[in-house]
């Protein structure tokens, strides 16, 4: 089979560069092994939140000559940041998801251990605040819903408590909820969250409420409602006379799976084609150009291609693999930026940077491909499984994912 | 004796000595205290194979404590069923290996009273698969594994059911003491901070590797022999049967399936006694525990580690042996009067993990004497709480008439003693720990009946964030919890933060393959999601 | 053991958000606890076994979304297979042996049908075998497929230069042999000319009724079937997806037989098509009166096997075709699971989704590969459902293709 773009790996930068191709006339395959990181999504896109030395970034784009020269956005470069990060709202928008946030400052939203975070642009699911000191309210609500341990509210009041807000902790128990917490591990938030979706459900949700609400000016609830229709967040802010805060819970992540859905939906709108819960086993190179590659559903089927993007992530993706001896690219066989000792591959602090979190493939400027030190003449790198950044502590795991997503499309498109 | 602070004996350290020392002199009717610095086994107790011994490992070699391993062996099997996983254990020879070793081996271990029964290697293969399918001898011994965590927590509960006093987090600063007469500790709660003063007659060290220390506080100097074993544990049991190497005991020759995972051990080094508080495993010792262990099963080569852990024997020196493998294993029991003219004093140290309840007992009956008390010792025929039914299949069924798998799971943790995990609400079932099974409600008895502070201590009497997720999943959900019981979440947030960076301690040795992947992916959830 | 991956498992959690049984049934304890977190329990004991594994329908959707590539309900039902004590009632082994029955039925289709068909039947089946008394029996065909082709077909098949062997499977035979016409016929236009293997049932109602033993003889006689044909030059084609799937994967992973030899040789018309006229190996002729509204209903086993893509692409060269591809989401039959009386409400609960999403789409009919999926769909909606092979041959210009081809027909 024969395509004009081959995209290996589904997740968020993925999906962007191949709408983004798909809508400007080239016909793409997007082959993906299984689902992605964006059923952990906070519901936030981060663009940048933070220096290396932990303070919070206000303005992204006024940093970006501080970071290295192999950061993502360095090889996207300044002017095209510049013009990404405006078109981001009105692409997700065309994708069905509404996002929240001014697109060259950052905001803040509240974490579900009761802290604040520097976000960029968000879902409709989260409350962005313009200021690091919140003023949230002056006293929360905080309503669970009986039996689920995956929303931390005792977290949560400790920390809003901290900011000054008084919190009252409630537990809704709704019958509709007794079947699944028959179940000892589903009571998750997506299945509740299917529960949920019922509108005669989440009504009667808001309802109880409303009866527990007193004299609080805001209600903390969380991220289970709207997984398959976004509009439901606003009818419930609506329905609640008090100011409606969602807060994430553990995974997997109910906005993060309606977004991955409604852009999935976009790209084969587009006339994209997917391949989910397949994998890429063998290629074809002809000198630094790769010619096809073969699945492991499809078998025989040859897939060709003029260019293929890369975006399998980073370890989780399986983008890269690690064994006791070294760190590889298994797809294409890619220069890998990472040490060989494994002793430099960690931190022994948890909560400190992790050097492995910055590996990634090896690229040129414009996001192409090295391999044995020779740049691939059709293989773009994009996502997380570019190295050069600490996504995490930056915050800029989604941002990279968009940027470099725009970046290769337009390269591609030339 | 009236006075709350006043005792009949103290023991210090809260491993599997000092506990079963605690349950022996509580159940001669002795008044007892407990001092532990951290959290009960904490030290060698919690950091070790896990071998339920035959003595087959010590026949050649040490037959003191082969014949103490087998008495004990047998003993375990009744009064900790619970605790207690009969795997039954293979003794293989290599092709690298003399063969004539084996016929040595079986002559010793029945003289030590160890069935050894020299079986075909095709039998071997049989009976356990993953063995080195290219063995050219194995024999069959009595061995199996027993989970110390478990098995301390049953000794400290039982003390505590027959009135002993158990504090943990609390530290000795020193002993009070008057002339050469040791009447008391003076300590202080590490928690807090709070200074406190207790007497007794007698003053028991039980403190393993930090005996040591212990004695030196009262003037007395014990030659401890600190050797570090390094461990790695694979993420789920590639064995059933415990494989070790039938030759002099040397590196990564053990294989214990424990539990639902299984450990492969140990190496031996000597370590500075300042380092003893900081065991960190090397990367070659990781790799001489790979390459050693893929030698009894080389499907471990391929299996997922889910993470490397050291701990410190507490060997009393003998000579100048420099890894500690020719120092025996046996028991020292040492009244100080008669040693070092310092009265009311006994440390009690050396032995190991298998032969804690007969140390207790040595320990026990030292301080009977001085106390001219007359009570002999019934911790060998009675069982501990929660082995008073037999296997998990009696226990679940007794109490549950058709099991699911969270019951089985709690009834497979602690025994009869499951009865006392509220299990009626769904609420209650509600799965805190997903990979070892572990609910709501055993968690919660745990925080009510077994002295738990923190998600560590929780850890160690359920396997909450033993799995293979590594805590990833459960953490946050236990830390709930916690905050629940204790009324405070600012504590939990700090132990919850505490909790996740001993959790990648033990994995960042092994950090590639699915390991780093894991803990990738908790990163992103409790850095990006979380914040924290 | 570790054929199945589960240490890659990284309790990411995400199985558990497209099972379809767990969003209905709170018995089945879904499929991370199912799979990969109980195989470690059931390794230390096999007491850890949970019989409710019993709900779980091998979509194999939690299989597709995994993104650490575990073998989540291939872990599930080696476990079914080595710990669980499930026996097969009557009425299970009745639904399993879909071909011992079409073999007792056909005789007496007509009554058989009026009987399964009428109330006091359905009414009979639901109290004395535990078959839901809503489900309605597909009709068993008086005339089989295999009489039609050895009567009409077989003698003119060795004339194509092109050879292939044709698994049918047993709803072709007994159920829908128009399927296999329809096969025939195409294959002939394109040059291929047809041969019957010595087939038996793929199995896979056996595997789900926990018929090991059977089920391993099936799957050992067709391996040996297919073994022949391959070393004789054909490749194995078949019109079903779920036996497609069943015998190129659930043989070696949860039966254990090897189907090394043979396993690339089986695939789906649609694939086997699409491949030959991409290409340029042959060429397709379609009617310049042919115009139908379809939508297609992806079966799961389709999206496991990652061949949806060939029955598109093909679907899509029919100028005449407006095509809408469905979401993607289960239909809840699962073979016999949704026949059973204990699991009627939970199989129309997981397809109501599809049903409703038809019903908005309302196209002309529906088209899938699967023939369970058919009944279903059918059944719950009352819109026909056609697998594709039977849209190609009604699509096609069948003549001026096999001209097209240079077949002397």
């Amino acid at each position: 089979m024969k395509y004009d773009v081959v995209l290996i790996g589904g997740g968020l930068s993925s999906l962007v560069c191949g709408i983004s191709l798909q809508r400007t006339g080239k016909r793409c395959l997007m082959v993906s092994g299984g689902q992605n990181a964006l059923h952990f999504s906070s519901g936030a896109f981060g663009l940048l939140g933070f220096r290396p030395d932990g303070s919070a970034v206000e303005r992204p784009l006024e940093e970006l000559d501080k970071l290295p020269a192999n950061h993502p956005y360095r090889k996207v470069g300044a002017a095209k940041m510049h013009e990404y990060v405006n078109r981001v709202k009105p692409f997700f928008a065309s994708c069905g998801v509404m996002l929240d946030g001014d697109p060259e400052r950052n905001s803040w939203r509240l974490t579900p251990t009761g802290t604040v975070r520097p976000s960029w642009l968000a879902m409709s699911d989260v409350t962005l605040y313009e200021d690091s000191v919140v003023s949230i309210g002056r006293k929360a609500l905080i309503a669970n819903i009986a039996g689920y341990l995956d929303f931390n509210t005792a977290f949560l009041a400790e920390g809003l408590e901290k900011a000054g807000v008084t919190c009252r902790l409630e537990a809704v128990a709704l019958p509709e909820f007794e079947r699944l917490r028959t179940s000892a591990s589903e009571m998750r938030s997506v299945n509740i969250a299917r529960v949920m979706d019922h509108d005669q459900v989440w009504k009667k949700f808001v309802e109880q409420v409303c009866v527990l609400l007193r004299d609080e000016d805001v209600v903390v609830l969380p991220e289970v409602f709207g997984l398959q229709d976004e509009h439901v967040l606003e009818q419930i802010r609506e329905c609640i006379p008090a100011r409606v805060v969602f807060v994430g819970t553990m995974a997997p992540s109910v906005p993060g799976i309606r977004c991955q859905s409604a852009l999935k939906t976009a790209f084969e709108q587009a006339g994209g084609e997917f391949l989910m819960g397949d994998e890429v086993i063998s290629s074809e190179m002809d000198g630094e150009r790769v010619l096809s590659v073969r699945t492991a559903n499809l078998g025989d089927t040859v897939l060709e291609a003029d260019h293929f993007v890369l975006a399998t992530g980073g370890f989780f993706g399986r983008g890269l693999q690690a064994t006791a001896e070294a760190v590889s690219e298994p797809v294409f066989g890619l220069d890998v930026d990472a040490p060989e000792e494994r002793t430099q591959w960690y931190n022994p602090d948890f909560f400190a940077p992790q050097p492995y979190t910055r590996f990634g493939v090896h690229t040129s400027e414009n996001l192409r491909a090295m391999k044995a030190g020779k740049e691939m003449e059709n293989v773009y790198v994009i996502g997380s499984e570019l190295g050069g950044a600490d996504a995490l502590c930056e915050g800029s795991g989604a941002g990279i994912a968009v940027m470099t997503g725009f970046k290769a499309a337009e390269m591609i498109n030339g | 004796m009236t006075n709350k602070n006043e005792f009949d004996v103290i023991i210090v350290g809260g491993g599997i000595t000092g506990a079963g020392t605690a349950r022996d002199c509580a159940m001669r009717g002795l008044k007892v205290l407990l001092i532990e610095r951290h959290d009960i086994a904490t030290g060698a107790t919690g950091r070790n194979h896990g071998l339920l011994h035959s003595g087959a490992r010590y026949a050649v070699t040490d037959r003191e404590s082969a014949t103490e391993c087998i008495e004990e062996n047998k003993i375990l099997r009744k009064i900790a069923r619970h605790c207690v996983d009969d795997t039954s254990g293979f003794f293989i020879t290599l092709p690298e290996d003399d063969l004539a070793y084996q016929a040595k081996f079986v002559e010793s271990c029945l003289a030590a009273g160890i069935q050894a029964d020299i079986i075909d290697p095709k039998e071997a293969i049989r009976l356990e698969p993953s063995v080195n399918p290219t063995l050219i001898g194995a024999v069959r011994v009595p061995d199996g594994s027993v989970d110390p965590f478990r098995l301390c927590a049953a000794n400290m509960l039982d003390a505590k059911l027959h009135g002993a006093k158990v504090l943990v987090y609390t530290e000795v600063e020193s002993f009070i003491m008057e002339g050469d007469t040791v009447l008391g500790v003076r300590t202080v709660d590490q928690r807090t901070g709070e200074k406190a003063e207790y007497r007794a007659a007698v003053t028991v060290n039980a403190a393993g590797i930090w005996g040591h220390h212990i004695a030196s506080l009262a003037g007395v100097n014990i030659g401890m022999f600190p050797a570090k074993g390094a461990l790695l544990i694979f993420a789920h049991r590639v064995n059933s049967i415990v494989i070790n190497r039938c030759r002099k005991p040397a590196n990564a020759d053990i294989l214990v399936p424990g539990d639902t995972v299984c450990v492969i051990g140990t190496t031996s080094t000597r370590v500075p006694y300042e380092e003893c508080d900081h065991m960190h495993v090397t990367p070659e010792e990781v790799d001489l525990l790979l390459t050693e262990g893929a030698k009894l099963a080389p499907v471990l080569e391929n299996t997922r580690i889910l993470r490397a852990y050291a701990g410190v024997r507490p060997l009393v020196s003998a000579d100048n042996d420099p890894s500690g493998r020719n120092i025996s294993r046996g028991i020292v029991c040492l009244d100080h009067e008669v040693r070092d003219g310092v009265k009311g004093f006994v440390s009690i140290t050396g032995g190991k993990l298998m032969t804690y309840r007969l140390m207790a007992e040595q320990a026990a009956d030292a301080v009977c004497k001085k106390l001219h008390v007359n009570q002999v010792c019934k911790t060998a025929v009675t069982p501990l709480p929660g082995s008073a039914t037999g296997s998990v299949e009696e226990v679940s069924r007794k109490l549950w008439s058709v099991p699911v798998t969270v019951q089985k799971a709690a009834a497979g943790r602690s025994g009869d003693w499951a009865e006392k995990i509220a299990m009626d609400h769904p609420m209650d079932r509600s799965l805190v720990c997903e990979c070892e099974e572990v609910s709501v409600g055993e968690a919660e008895m745990a925080i009510r009946d077994l002295d738990v502070h923190n998600l560590t201590d929780l850890r160690r009497r359920t396997r909450v964030g033993m799995g293979t997720c590594q805590a990833e999943l459960c953490a946050c959900r236990a830390a709930g919890l916690l905050a629940k019981a204790h009324g405070c979440a600012d504590r939990a947030r700090a132990d919850l933060k505490d909790f996740m960076n001993e959790r990648w301690k033990g994995m960042y040795p092994v950090a590639w393959g699915e390991t780093l992947r894991e803990g990738e992916f908790t990163q992103w959830i409790y850095k990006a999601v979380l914040g924290l | 053991m570790n054929d199945h991956k589960f240490e890659q498992c990284i309790k990411c959690t995400i199985c558990t958000a497209y099972c379809p049984v767990v969003a209905v049934n709170p018995l089945y304890p879904g499929p991370k606890q199912a799979g990969p977190d109980g195989e470690r329990f059931r390794i230390k004991n096999k007491f850890f076994f949970d019989e409710n594994l019993k709900y779980c329908m091998n979509c194999k959707r939690c299989e597709v979304a995994c993104p650490s590539g575990v073998n989540i309900a291939d872990i599930i039902h080696s476990a079914r297979m080595r710990y669980g004590h499930q026996k097969p009632n009557l009425r299970d082994m009745i639904l399993a042996s879909t071909d011992l029955m079409g073999v007792m039925a056909r005789p007496v289709a007509p009554v058989v049908n009026a009987v399964a068909g009428s109330k006091a039947g359905k009414w009979a089946m639901d109290t004395f075998l535990g078959v839901d008394q809503h489900r309605t029996f597909p009709k068993y065909q008086f005339k089989g497929f295999v009489g039609w082709f050895k009567r009409e077909m077989e003698a003119s098949q060795a004339s194509y230069p092109r050879q292939i062997a044709f698994f049918h499977g047993c709803s072709t035979e007994y159920q829908h042999p128009e399927v296999g016409k329809a096969f025939v016929q195409v294959m002939n236009a394109l040059g291929f000319g047809v041969q019957l293997l010595d087939e038996e049932c793929c199995g896979v109602a056996m595997i789900s009724n926990a018929m090991w033993k059977q089920a391993k003889q099936h799957a050992r006689h067709n391996v040996a079937a297919f073994e022949k044909a391959v070393d004789a030059g054909l490749p194995v084609v078949t019109t079903a997806s779920t036996c497609t799937f069943t015998m190129r994967d659930e043989y070696p992973h949860i039966l254990g037989v090897d189907n090394a030899k043979v396993r690339s040789s089986i695939v789906l018309v649609e694939k086997f098509i699409h491949d030959l006229v991409d290409k340029g190996k042959v060429k397709l002729v379609f009617r310049k009166d042919y115009k139908a509204r379809m939508a297609y209903h992806i079966p799961c086993h389709m999206e496991k096997l990652g061949w949806s893509i060939f029955t598109k692409n093909l679907l899509q060269m029919i100028p005449g075709a407006d095509l809408t591809v469905l979401g993607s989401g289960c239909c809840g039959i699962a073979g016999t699971y949704g026949f059973k009386k204990e699991n009627y409400a939970y199989s129309q609960a997981i397809g109501q989704p599809v049903f409703d999403e038809i019903a908005r789409v309302n196209p002309e009919f529906v088209v899938s590969e699967c023939d369970t999926c058919k009944w279903q769909i059918e059944m719950s909606t009352g819109y026909a459902v056609k697998n594709p092979i039977l849209i190609l041959s009604e699509a096609l210009d069948l003549e001026a293709t096999a001209k097209a081809n240079c077949v002397n027909g």
